[in-house]
C-alpha cells in the first residue's frame, strides 16, 4: 500500500514536470530596455518608474507564488546599435524570460528582430509606429499604434473647430515621427481636411522658425506636430512666438508632462490622443495613481501607466503559462484576455497590438484633461 | 518652385533675418572652436560640452538665482574660461608635454567631452531648462505692423553679439601684445619659445578666451532656442565644425561669415524650395563642398603659415 502511494506521487510529479519543461524558478529575470539618458529619456525614466512599481507590487502580492520577478534594467540611449547590443546581452548572458521595451520605435526596428530570431517575447510599452508588431510573432505592444489613436483625435478636433486646412511639422530622420506624420496625412485626407503644408526638420535642429513661418504663411486652421520631447518644447514655443494662434494637435510624443512643465504658456490648449489620462476612472488606474504618488511623490504619465500595465501583462502571461519557457510565455501572452489593467480590460488583437480605447486630451492649466 | 513667395518682400526679409540669426548662432559657437585650432592645430571636441555647461551655469545664475542677463552672461563666460582652463591642464597639457601627436589630443578631448556630458546628465537629469520670461521677454517685435517682419530680442542680441565678439576678438589678436604672442605661438611654438614667449602661458590665455566665447555662445544659443539640455552641445557641434572649415580653419572672421552663410543657405532652402526642409542639410553641405573645391582653405582662409 505504501509502495503504491509513493508510486502515485512520483507519477503525478513526473506528469507535472512533463507539462512544463521549465517550471517557475525562484527568481524570474525580465529585461527592461529603456532610454534612460539623453534628450528623450523623459519617456524611458517614466516607463521605468511604472515598471518598478509594478514589480514591487507583483512580488509583494505573490502573484507568481514563490517566484519573484527580477528586473534587469538597461539603457538603450535611444540608439539603434546600443539597442541591439543590449538586447543581445539580455538574451544570451542574462537569459531573460521576456523583454519590455525599447522606448523608441526606431530602436525597436533595430533591436526587436534579435529577440524575434532568438524566440524571446518582447512587449513594447511606448512604441507607436506602423509596423512594430509586424516584425514577428514574438513582438507585442500595449501602446496604441498611431493608426488607432490619430483618427479619433482628429475627429474630436473636427467636431469642435471644424478645420478646413491643416499644416504639419515632423522630424524627417526619426522613424516614430515620420510614421506618425504619414498616419496624420492619411487621416486628414480621409476626413476631408486639406493639407496645405508639410515641413520637416532633422536631428540636431534647434531653430524651427523658418519651417513654422512657411507653414503659417499657408494660413492653416490647425497645426499638427510630430516631435519627441527634446524638440517638442522649442517647436511649441517657437510656433507661438512667431504668432501661430490656431489649435495645435500633437502626436504621441506630446504625451509627456515634461513638455507642459517646460513650455507652460505655449502648451496650453495643446490637443493629444492617449491611451490613458490621470483622471481615468478605471479602478486599476486609480489604485496605480495613488501607489505611484506614494512611491515617487509625483504624478505618473501615460508612459508610466503603459509600463506598469506592461509588466502586469507579462507577469500574468508567465503565471498562466506556469513556466518560464519563452515560447510558452509567448503563447500565454496571445491568450491574455480582458486583463484588468490601468488601460482598462486588456486584450491583444490578432496582430499583437492592444485593443483599447484612445481618448482625446487637451492641456488646461498645465494638466492633461479630457478634450470635449 | 513656389513663385508666389518671391513676390512677398516681407517673407523674404523675414527669412533673411531668421537666416542671419540662425547663422550668428553657428558663428558664435564656432569662434572659440576655431581659435583653439588656429593656435594649437588641434580640434578641441570638448568645446561643445563646455558650451553646454556654460548654458547651465547661466541658467542657474539667471533663472534659479534671479540675477539679470548681463550677470548671467558674465557668469557663463567665467564658467567657460574656468572649464577651458581645467581642460587645458588635464586633457591637453600632459599630452603636449609628452610630445603626443595631434590625434591623441583630439581623442583626449572626446573623452573629456563624454565625461562632461555624462556628469551633466547625472547632475541635471532630463528636465529641459528654460529661462523665465523676465530674463528676456520672448515676445518678438514686428517691424511694420503686425503683418511685418518679426524679430525677437534674442535674435537682436545674438546678431549684435556675433559682430561685437568677432570685431573684439579680431582687435585682441591683432592689436594687443598678448594677441601678438598668441599669433607667434600659432605660427611656430618652438620659435616663440626661443624668443622668450611663455608658450604655456599664451596657451592658457587662448583657452581662457576660447572658453569665455563658449560661455557667451552657450547663453546666446540657450536664449534663442530656450532649450537647455545636456545634449545641446552635440546638436550644434557638427554644424560648428562645418562653419570652422568653411570659414577657414583658425580664422575668427571666417567662422562668423561662414556661420552667416550656412544659416542663410539653410533658411532660404527651407523657405523657397519645395520640400526644402527635407533637403536643407544636403543643400547646405553640397554648397560647403563646392566652396571647398574652389577655396580649399575656406572662404577667408589663408595658407597655414599666415594663419591666426
Amino acid at each position: 500500500m505504501k509502495a503504491k502511494r509513493t508510486f502515485l506521487c512520483v507519477a503525478v510529479f513526473a506528469a507535472a514536470a512533463a507539462a512544463s519543461a521549465a517550471p517557475l524558478s525562484s527568481s524570474i529575470k525580465i529585461g527592461v530596455v529603456e532610454t534612460l539618458t539623453g534628450d528623450n529619456s523623459a519617456y524611458g525614466i517614466s516607463i521605468r518608474k511604472g515598471i518598478e512599481l509594478a514589480a514591487q507590487e507583483i512580488n509583494a502580492s505573490k502573484l507568481l507564488g514563490g517566484s519573484q520577478l527580477a528586473l534587469v534594467v538597461a539603457d538603450d540611449k535611444a540608439d539603434k546599435q546600443e539597442g541591439i547590443s543590449v538586447f543581445t546581452k539580455l538574451i544570451n548572458d542574462e537569459k531573460v524570460a521576456a523583454i519590455i521595451g525599447p522606448t523608441l520605435s526606431g530602436t525597436a526596428f533595430a533591436a526587436d528582430p534579435i529577440a524575434q530570431k532568438a524566440g524571446v517575447p518582447v512587449l513594447g510599452t511606448s512604441t507607436t509606429a506602423v509596423g512594430i508588431t509586424a516584425m514577428g510573432d514574438y513582438i507585442f505592444r500595449d501602446s496604441l499604434p498611431q493608426a488607432a489613436v490619430i483618427p479619433g483625435t482628429l475627429a474630436a478636433v473636427i467636431a469642435k473647430y471644424k478645420p478646413q486646412k491643416a499644416a504639419l511639422l515632423f522630424q524627417a530622420d526619426q522613424e516614430y515621427s515620420k510614421s506618425e506624420a504619414d498616419v496624420f496625412k492619411a487621416s486628414l485626407a480621409k476626413l476631408g481636411i486639406q493639407l496645405v503644408g508639410s515641413e520637416s526638420y532633422s536631428k540636431g535642429d534647434s531653430d524651427f522658425r523658418t519651417q513654422l513661418q512657411k507653414l503659417s504663411s499657408k494660413k492653416p486652421d490647425i497645426l499638427v506636430l510630430c516631435s519627441l520631447v527634446g524638440e517638442a518644447i522649442p517647436v511649441l514655443q517657437q510656433a507661438r512666438e512667431i504668432g501661430i494662434a490656431v489649435p495645435i494637435v500633437g502626436g504621441n510624443g506630446f504625451n509627456s508632462p515634461n513638455i507642459l512643465k517646460n513650455a507652460p504658456e505655449a502648451s496650453e490648449g495643446l490637443i493629444v490622443g492617449s491611451s490613458w489620462f490621470i483622471d481615468s476612472k478605471v479602478s486599476a488606474s486609480t489604485a496605480f495613481v495613488a501607489a505611484f504618488r506614494k512611491k515617487y511623490g509625483g504624478d505618473p504619465d501615460q508612459f508610466a501607466s503603459q509600463g506598469y500595465a506592461g509588466l502586469y501583462i507579462v507577469a500574468n502571461a508567465i503565471k498562466n503559462a506556469g513556466s518560464i519557457d519563452r515560447a510558452a510565455i509567448r503563447d500565454a501572452l496571445v491568450k491574455i484576455h480582458g486583463l484588468d489593467t490601468t488601460l482598462g480590460p486588456f486584450s491583444f488583437d490578432e496582430n499583437r497590438d492592444p485593443i483599447c480605447q484612445s481618448v482625446p486630451l487637451t492641456v488646461k492649466a498645465g494638466k492633461y484633461v479630457l478634450f470635449q | 518652385m513656389d513663385l508666389s513667395f518671391f513676390a512677398d518682400p516681407v517673407f523674404l526679409v523675414q527669412n533673411l533675418v531668421d537666416g542671419l540669426s540662425r547663422g550668428a548662432l553657428y558663428g558664435v559657437f564656432a569662434m572659440g572652436f576655431t581659435l583653439i585650432f588656429g593656435v594649437l592645430d588641434i580640434l578641441n571636441l570638448a568645446h561643445a560640452a563646455t558650451f553646454m555647461w556654460c548654458a547651465f551655469a547661466g541658467w542657474f545664475v539667471m533663472a534659479a538665482g534671479g540675477l539679470p542677463l548681463p550677470l548671467g552672461l558674465a557668469a557663463a563666460m567665467l564658467a567657460g574660461a574656468a572649464i577651458a582652463l581645467v581642460l587645458e591642464l588635464l586633457a591637453f597639457r600632459p599630452l603636449r608635454r609628452e610630445g603626443a601627436d595631434k590625434l591623441s589630443s583630439m581623442i583626449s578631448s572626446i573623452g573629456a567631452s563624454l565625461i562632461m556630458v555624462s556628469v551633466a546628465e547625472a547632475a541635471f537629469g532630463v528636465q529641459t531648462r528654460r529661462f523665465p520670461d523676465k530674463v528676456l521677454d520672448p515676445k518678438p517685435f514686428f517691424i511694420g505692423g503686425s503683418g511685418g517682419v518679426r524679430i525677437s530680442r534674442a535674435q537682436i542680441l545674438i546678431l549684435a553679439a556675433s559682430i561685437v565678439l568677432m570685431v573684439g576678438l579680431g582687435l585682441f589678436i591683432r592689436r594687443t601684445r598678448m594677441g601678438k604672442a598668441i599669433r607667434a605661438v600659432a605660427a611656430n611654438q618652438k620659435a616663440a619659445r626661443l624668443l622668450g614667449i611663455d608658450v604655456n602661458g599664451v596657451i592658457v590665455v587662448t583657452f581662457l578666451v576660447a572658453g569665455a566665447l563658449a560661455g557667451a555662445a552657450g547663453i546666446l544659443v540657450a536664449l534663442l532656442t530656450n532649450n537647455i539640455v545636456p545634449g545641446m552641445g552635440g546638436q550644434i557641434e557638427l554644424r560648428g565644425l562645418a562653419v570652422v572649415i568653411l570659414g577657414g580653419m583658425g580664422n575668427i572672421e571666417g567662422a562668423v561669415v561662414g556661420g552667416f552663410l550656412l544659416g542663410l543657405v539653410e533658411t532660404l532652402t527651407i523657405a523657397y524650395l519645395p520640400g526644402g526642409s527635407d533637403i536643407k542639410d544636403a543643400i547646405a553641405f553640397l554648397i560647403l563642398f563646392l566652396i571647398l573645391l574652389v577655396k580649399p582653405n575656406g572662404i577667408m582662409g589663408r595658407g597655414k603659415a599666415e594663419r591666426a
